[in-house]
């Protein structure tokens, strides 16, 4: 359970201010002395949790997102045929330059995964072991070949323009469950393609952007106190929020001055509830084990990992994990063998993820989505790498109301294109608000004389994907 | 004169002669068809002529063969030449030569096209460029080239065709055409027709014809369907041989090749028709009979001219919308309490007070006028000298003399010029995948700035921003000035990585879009796919603005493939300009001579013998650095991001759907259909700008001017008349006071488009002055404060907040701020791997910092700044625990607070009266006896928190700094 500071009254609010500090009682007591209108309620909190339009099966989202264009073909979607038609010449379309129809093998041999038996290529054993818990779609299809426009669509729908990211749709939609943390967190340490449009709440209002935790000493930008001693800060929220309040007794109707001095409260709680989020001390070591992380590693997957699951426990609501950076990610072209340094990187983390949340029971009710911006060329390109490839590539799902244990649509015989039950990014997207309980189609916000939707005018909500 | 202008004044002329010549000298020279052959292909016959197989003699080819029958050709044309155009010759090096010819004159025509993705490459005849920099278009696209002329002497026996794609492009040749003779080549015989038909034509049509297009195609295809799908009418033989959106849908005689046939055989999976259901076997056969006889058609009813009379949108009652009336200057009411008012504007609001049973609050005090006024004219608050003289000055005059005063400062260009920069969506960088930066930008928003504090008449402002550089000017200064003003079309959104292909219809449409909005209030990108659903602008009416912008020459930003610049307009005197003209051509012929250097050195590096070697590669380096050392010259005159008429002027096409490789009609430029509609003078052969430009000023054209008032309006107030101040039509909300807005649109054309009468008009005036205590009647009858029975309490907005901390901080630099710190453009290597990317610190105003377009200023971003890629109307106002993070922790406001406080530690005195300067600095009024009170005792506090002895100390007056910038008065203004 976690405390909601709008529940707990004035006067212990105050007090929780002044932190215990014996430092001013006559000043704590001239401030509790003074008239109390509640701010409570009446501030009209836009990020108070919100009812979906159905009852959905996920209550929060851990979406992951591998930069760069993951090769299907060498991952997640085994082509037999590929590994025979090594240095052959594909035919034309499949939107491939004439370069790239001479055909490149897999390197990497695949093998069945969990009960179920999907096959999973080398590159990743260890998600391989949680294939019943992974719903994985074969047939996904985006429409730019280039990064930026790819990257963009598969987080806002909009493949040129700067739209809302699904986090904040979902932030919009569905408020968050701790009034103490953002809603809407990504965990990036480099920048990705497009910038920071990728998580930004565009037309949508701020309280719905995505909040950047940079792993390293200071995660959130000014979490860190600045005052020199650790008394002054609560001293000074204290006589601000004393003077506040006479402003606002004069202008009592005014809910938005209200509003703005409950922030501070809410800050003043971040500046540790959000460190604690980072402090990974009381993990144990078989914890810490799961994600592949030796105590006190930053670097790598494994504590944005470990860190998500951390932030779901706590109520955030989207947690968005980017693994790569626009300068260095997945896009082998030279030499796809680099893949396995970017595999490796993610693989034991996400799976401990996995795990970790199942163990926990978590996995009921949070959705884990993986998904790339694009695959890769059945064709070379370069010597030994392979070229983005938006007509098909394969996503995962899992946990909370999706079909674990299964896989969903394919590719023709060298992946080259979509075979069958095509999910477009659209209908992903339309997918993954309807496990959270939201129509994609009444989700929409009026902005510039429009309604606008996170899926344009697009998107189906794919049953099939569905527990 | 552009190059384009001359061309075009030349060339009646040229035609006359042309005729001339060809009149005496046809039959002696009339060309004859000499060879053509089918590059990667069978010998084949084409317009009656016979075609050579690839296998044929005297013929050396070099390039990949490549064949695929499945791309649908656009535009469809007839099986023989589809089949040659579909097997080709591909490479980025493509060279085709026919020998042993003998010596002549010869014109030649080259047969390309594309399968998949827009490729560019130049064309080569005899080894001169025939076809620079060409883009092969969307799948499907093709074309016959030329003819070129080439003539062969002495022992030139050759006619080779190259083809050559640096970079990444490759071409697709199909074929070689080749007619020998100088005179006109005789065009192919059009397809035609069926004139009357006869008699079992008739029969024909009536018996198997007709009864398939009433029972499957009229529904959608005819002037009785409900909504006209395609543009197409199938209901007559005008709308059978016109064709729809797409084009024609029939080429007589050629069941193949016709749009109608592959539509109803279904084999371009993107156009099956009729939707649903195929049409029985049966019928496919008729209708290929009907095209084969030349689809002969007995019927005489033209529906396509009715079509024309109908459109799809009624103009009148279009026009009947509020915002597209005339404005009317209105009558005054009467009131019940006529002492009240000040000027007309008081009086119309009072008349909706009285009706509502509401009055007015009485005005504020002054110290909460001049605070207010301070912030919403310059942006910072007054200091406290200025209060004081405000406050005792009784003067009647004192208001309006404050008034005018912070109307000549210079922060006030600084304050509402960010407004418009909100609104034309500013920013530093050109938004493309690589986000370049824009160096020269800055010289817009200096000229929007000037503009405000020049007072530069609106509607002169709207000119120059969409024409400046087509404008008359006095002299050089103005002339730049204008040219610089057209930054505004410049600063447009750039798209993608692609130099092939370079997307500039979303350029554009990004241009369209804001222009709309800012200008007329109007969401213009609505009709780019479709005729707009709610408003009355129609596809066409898009397209007729298109081709405007379409004419126009945008400047190059640079690209990841294309790093550098190009395309800026020097701002040279024109008695400089032939001066300017010789350097720049010999700076330029100096950079092609050491680029040759360069080849040359490095080839002769390739043949150097082993002990060369050495030498050799210290004479490519030597090269290669003169080249480098020129290229990093300094311009030879001052380069303004700018537009400038293009080469190629025009009108464009429809895109259907919004799909640049679906063109349908072409449009004529024009203005909006319900604004006028005025086209452009027949023979026009400029873009059209200037034309534009007074189109949307104009007087009659009653948007630009409410649209305006409505957003300054919007800025004294926090909302504006029309709530939603980019969008006047249905999907946005009517004026709260109609007449009001009326009032004030007709003062201000009367005052020739003067903003700053217009502020005068608004904070002269009672409504303006009340005080923001609300009483509990309002509350009730108007909770959201509509009618302005007092005034509305508003936050500071990002760029005040910060300039404020940083005066109270004594850091503000006034100074010009000039040019970002941008890398020298030499040093560019911007991809989308790694984008641009910089924060640039500054101590000068906001408007001053540095944003881009895909990264967002972290500042800005957290307290609601403007979109950077698209218009902002109004700010939102969000209050989220980052921004109060931001105030906790940030060192700006850690550096400015300790700045403020050590000032007011300073100042002397005693700690209350240094309270009372702190309050008066930061909120502009005195401190109560009970807040200075509370304040001495939380200094004692504060510096014992700072384990200080002493209880004044400046420790503790930092404390109170972050204290008093954290307060809702100081964020608030009533």
């Amino acid at each position: 359970m976690i405390p909601q500071l709008g529940k707990m009254t004035r006067r212990a609010s105050i007090r929780s201010l002044v932190g215990g500090s014996l430092l001013l009682p006559g000043i704590v007591s001239d401030l509790l002395a003074q008239g109390q209108p509640t701010l409570g309620e009446a501030s009209g909190n836009p990020l108070a949790p919100r009812a979906p339009h159905f009852a959905g099966r996920a209550r929060r989202v851990i979406f992951i997102f591998s930069n760069g264009g993951v090769s299907h073909m060498d991952t997640f979607d085994h082509k037999p045929k590929l590994f025979a038609a090594d240095g052959k010449t594909l035919g034309v379309g499949g939107g491939l330059s004439n370069q790239q129809r001479r055909l490149l093998r897999p390197g990497w041999e695949f093998r069945p995964g969990g009960r179920c038996g999907t096959l999973v290529s080398d590159l990743f054993p260890h998600l391989r072991e949680c294939m019943d818990e992974i719903c994985l779609i074969r047939s996904m299809k985006s429409d730019d070949n280039e990064h930026y426009q790819a990257t963009l669509a598969i987080h806002t729908g909009s493949f040129f323009f700067s739209r809302p990211s699904l986090g904040s749709w979902v932030s919009y939609g569905l408020g968050t469950l701790n009034q103490n943390l953002p809603s809407f967190v990504v965990i990036s340490a480099g920048s990705p393609y497009a910038g920071t449009q990728i998580f930004s709440n565009d037309f949508l209002p701020a309280y719905h952007q995505g909040v950047r935790v940079i792993p390293g000493r200071e995660p959130i930008a000014n979490l860190d106190r600045r005052s020199s001693r650790s008394g002054a800060q609560e001293l000074e929220l204290g006589l601000a929020e004393a003077l506040n309040r006479r402003h606002l007794d004069a202008r009592g109707h005014d809910t938005d001055l209200a509003a703005r001095i409950r922030t501070f409260e809410t800050a003043f709680h971040m500046q540790t509830d959000a460190r604690d989020v980072f402090d990974l001390s009381k993990e144990s070591e078989s914890t810490l084990g799961l994600y592949g992380l030796k105590r006190g590693q930053t670097d790598g997957f494994g504590w944005p990992c470990l860190v998500a699951r951390r932030l779901a426990e706590r109520g955030v609501r989207f947690i968005e994990l980017v693994d790569g950076s626009s300068s260095h990610n997945w896009d082998q072209h030279g030499d796809m063998a680099e893949h396995a340094q970017h595999a490796r990187n993610i693989d034991q983390p996400i799976a401990g993820l996995l795990r970790d949340l199942r163990q926990r029971g978590m996995l009921d009710d949070t959705l884990v989505v993986w998904t790339t911006e694009f695959g890769r060329t059945p064709g070379v390109d370069g010597d030994k790498g392979r070229g983005h490839h938006s007509a098909c590539f394969s996503s995962w799902l899992a946990g909370a109301g999706v079909r674990a244990g299964s896989t969903y649509g394919s590719t023709d015989e060298l992946g080259a294109s979509v075979a069958e039950n095509r999910v477009h990014v659209h209908d992903f997207h339309a997918t993954l608000l309807h496990l959270l309980g939201m129509d994609h189609e009444r989700l929409t916000f009026r902005h510039g004389g429009r309604d606008y939707r996170l899926t344009d005018v697009h998107g189906n909500v794919v049953q099939a994907l569905l527990a | 004169m552009s190059p384009s202008r001359i061309t075009l004044w030349f060339l009646p002329i040229l035609l006359l002669i042309g005729v001339g010549i060809s009149h005496r000298g046809l039959a002696a020279n009339e060309p004859v068809f000499f060879r053509g052959i089918n590059l990667n292909g069978p010998a084949i016959r084409i317009d009656g002529h016979d075609w050579e197989a690839e296998t044929t003699t005297n013929l050396v080819l070099s390039g990949k063969s490549f064949e695929n029958q499945q791309v649908p050709l656009r535009p469809a044309t007839d099986p023989s030449r589809s089949r040659m155009i579909r097997s080709s010759r591909w490479g980025s090096r493509v060279d085709v030569s026919l020998t042993s010819v003998p010596p002549g004159t010869f014109q030649v025509f080259a047969y390309v096209w594309e399968d998949n993705h827009s490729e560019q490459f130049d064309l080569l005849l005899n080894g001169r460029v025939v076809a620079e920099k060409f883009h092969s278009g969307a799948a499907g696209s093709w074309q016959r080239l030329g003819p070129w002329p080439l003539r062969l002497e002495g022992t030139n026996t050759q006619i080779t065709l190259s083809a050559r794609g640096p970079g990444h492009g490759a071409a697709n040749l199909s074929g070689i055409e080749v007619w020998s003779g100088a005179g006109t080549i005789p065009s192919p015989e059009a397809p035609r027709f069926a004139g009357t038909p006869s008699a079992e034509q008739v029969a024909f049509f009536e018996s198997r014809i007709r009864p398939v297009l009433v029972e499957h195609c009229y529904e959608c295809h005819s002037a009785q369907s409900a909504k006209l799908k395609g543009g197409l009418l199938l209901d007559s033989r005008a709308g059978v041989i016109r064709g729809g959106d797409s084009g024609p849908i029939i080429a007589p005689g050629d069941p193949e090749a016709s749009l109608l046939i592959r539509a109803v055989q279904r084999t371009d999976p993107a156009l099956t028709m009729p939707p649903k259901q195929s049409l029985p076997p049966q019928a496919i056969e008729d209708l290929i009979a009907w095209v084969r006889m030349g689809a002969p058609d007995p019927r005489t009813e033209d529906t396509v001219a009715q079509q024309g009379a109908r459109s799809s949108i009624d103009w009148n009652r279009a026009r009947e919308w509020w915002s597209f009336r005339p404005v009317v200057d209105p009558p005054l009411p009467k009131l019940r309490n006529p002492s009240w008012p000040a000027n007309g504007l008081d009086t119309l609001i009072l008349a909706r007070l009285e009706s509502a049973g509401l009055e007015p609050t009485p005005d504020a005090d002054r110290r909460t006028l001049i605070r207010r006024m301070s912030f919403d004219l310059l942006g910072l608050p007054p200091d406290p000298a200025e209060v004081d003289a405000f406050v005792n000055d009784p003067s009647p005059d004192a208001v309006s003399r404050l008034v005018d005063r912070f109307l000549d400062s210079p922060r006030y260009g600084e304050r509402w010029g960010r407004h418009w920069l909100d609104v034309v969506r500013y920013a530093d960088t050109a938004g493309d995948n690589s986000d370049f930066p824009v160096p020269q930008l800055h010289q817009y928003r200096d000229w929007v700035i000037r503009s405000f504090n020049q007072d530069l008449s609106f509607h002169q402002f709207v000119r120059e921003q969409i024409a400046g550089d087509l404008l008359e000017s006095t002299d050089p200064e103005q002339r730049f000035s204008r040219i610089i003003a057209t930054g505004y079309l410049a600063n447009a959104r750039r798209f993608g990585s692609r130099v092939d292909d370079y997307p500039w219809h979303l350029t554009i449409e990004d241009t369209l879009d804001n222009l709309g909005r800012s200008f007329l209030g109007l969401s213009l990108n609505c009709a780019r796919c479709h005729d707009h659903k709610f408003d009355p602008i129609s596809t066409a009416d898009y397209y007729a603005l298109y081709g405007i912008f379409n004419s126009t020459r945008y400047p190059w930003p640079g690209i990841e493939l294309e790093q550098h610049q190009r395309d800026l307009i020097p701002l040279v005197d024109r008695d400089q300009w032939p001066d300017y003209q010789v350097r720049k051509e010999a700076r330029d012929a100096e950079a092609k001579r050491l680029q040759k250097r360069v080849q040359t050195s490095k080839d002769a590096l390739k043949a150097a013998p082993a002990e060369g070697k050495s030498e050799a590669e210290a004479q490519v380096r030597e090269a290669e650095t003169a080249l480098r050392n020129h290229a990093h010259l300094a311009p030879l005159a001052e380069m303004a991001y700018a537009v400038t008429e293009s080469d190629r002027t025009g009108d464009a096409q429809i895109q259907i759907k919004g799909d640049p490789a679906r063109p349908g009609s072409l449009i004529r430029r024009r203005f909006l259909q319900v604004l006028g509609g005025d086209p452009l003078p027949v023979g026009t052969s400029s873009s059209g700008r200037r034309e534009l430009a007074e189109w949307i000023t104009r007087p009659g054209n009653p948007l630009v001017d409410r649209v305006w008032v409505n957003r300054v309006w919007q800025h004294h107030f926090g909302r504006g008349l029309v709530p939603t101040p980019n969008d006047f039509g249905r999907q946005g909300r009517p004026p709260s006071h109609p007449e009001l807005l009326d009032w004030l649109a007709a003062r201000f054309r009367k005052s020739d488009g003067s903003t700053k009468s217009l502020h005068r008009l608004i904070v002269l005036s009672r409504t303006y002055r009340q005080s923001a205590t609300r009483s509990m009647a309002s509350l009730e009858r108007d909770p959201s404060n509509e009618l302005l029975s007092a005034f509305p309490r508003r936050r500071l907005d990002a760029e005040a907040m910060r300039d404020t901390l940083l005066l109270l901080g004594s850091s503000l630099d006034l100074s010009p701020a000039g040019a970002h710190p941008f890398p020298p453009e030499h040093e560019w290597k911007f991809t989308q791997h790694n984008p641009f990317r910089a924060l640039y610190e500054t101590s000068h105003r906001s408007v001053f910092l540095m944003t881009q377009r895909i990264q967002r200023h972290p500042f800005l971003a957290t307290f609601d700044g403007a979109d950077p890629s698209a218009s902002t109307p109004s700010r939102l106002t969000s209050t989220t625990p980052v921004q109060a993070l931001f105030l906790i922790n940030d060192p700006l406001v850690h550096t400015q607070a300790a700045r403020f406080g050590n000032r007011v530690f300073r100042s002397g005195g005693s700690p209350s009266q240094r309270i009372d300067l702190a309050y008066r600095m930061a909120l502009g009024r005195p401190a109560a006896p009970e807040e200075a009170r509370l304040a001495l005792r939380f200094l004692g506090a504060a510096a014992a928190a700072e384990s200080r002895s002493e209880t004044d100390h400046p420790a503790a007056w930092e404390s109170l700094a972050r204290t008093l910038f954290r307060l809702n008065e100081f964020v608030y203004l009533d």
